[in-house]
């Protein structure tokens, strides 16, 4: 099974060695945001499923750029694609690097 | 036992206003000993292996959340699970937890268990299917001590034909 994790304590998910983590400088008791943003829930979210199907190698600590209450946020239009702030902390969009990674892990036994 | 004191000194969240500084100080202080401990060698690696809109999703939430029918947390640490199904509304969950402002979690519970926000994924087929039980752990500070709820849940999660976990901490 996939997993990723949210994390509000960067030093833990540096800790933790967990598959993929998703870093917020948010306070405690506000992984999603702010209550009633639902556009800012639906970006973390995306950035979840992101993480999911983009991260290239297990033990990635992604912090996320957004700054607690200062950020406006834009309805997620295409959840097919994966999120920008994923994308760009990943290193530009998905290309030969993480390609041949995978192929050299797929040629490890892994999928 | 150092931890359990260490533990204790976190109950004063719920009665000292505490800013963020002074409750990362703690999670560390806290977990960081025990991750070294626990955390060692390879880091396990599952790639998504389907779309996700034929995924399978569950929700796992550190923030004290359970139906308010279910029994609560105890306050001062607790290596339980509670089983949240995926049809829960708002009305219908608690937390029970004190180690965090739940003042915003508790008029927007997706803060904690975005299960709101997931059931829109679903309906907008962005995700293929919630699964049918999500689950909620409680304060624990002792991380040996969660490890059978743990393997218990990811025993459940497996047998249930989950694809992807996502965990939201409090």
């Amino acid at each position: 099974m996939t997993t990723v994790a949210l994390a509000l304590v960067k030093e833990v998910a540096d800790a933790a060695h967990a598959p993929r983590f998703l870093y917020l400088h948010w306070p405690f008791g506000h992984a999603l945001g702010e209550p009633g943003n639902v556009a800012q829930q639906r970006t973390v979210l995306h950035d979840m499923l992101s993480m999911a199907t983009s991260a290239p190698r297990p033990g990635l600590v992604i912090e996320l750029p957004y700054r607690w209450r200062r950020e406006t946020y834009s309805p997620v239009r295409d959840w097919q694609t994966p999120s920008q702030a994923v994308v760009s902390a990943l290193g530009g969009p998905m290309s030969e690097p993480v390609t041949s990674r995978r192929a050299v892990r797929g040629g490890q036994g892994g999928s | 036992m150092r931890t359990r004191g260490l533990f204790n000194s976190a109950t004063l969240f719920g009665v000292v206003p505490v800013g963020t500084a002074f409750g990362h100080w703690i999670s560390k202080l806290i977990a960081l000993p025990q991750l070294r401990r626990l955390a060692v060698g390879e880091v396990p690696w599952t790639p998504l292996r389907k779309p996700l809109s034929d995924s399978t999703v569950v929700l796992i939430s550190t923030g004290g959340v359970h139906l308010r029918s279910d029994r609560p947390f105890n306050l001062n640490g607790d290596p339980t699970y509670r089983v949240i199904p995926r049809g829960a509304e708002a009305a219908d969950l608690a937390i029970s937890h004190q180690a965090y402002d739940r003042t915003d979690a508790l008029r927007d519970i997706n803060l904690v268990f975005p299960i709101e926000r997931l059931r829109e994924l679903e309906a907008e087929h962005v995700i293929g299917r919630l699964a049918e039980d999500h689950y909620g752990f409680g304060l624990m500070g002792s991380a040996r001590r969660l490890m059978p709820a743990m393997k218990e849940v990811a025993r459940r999660i497996s047998e249930s034909g989950v694809d992807l976990a996502l965990l939201v901490p409090a």
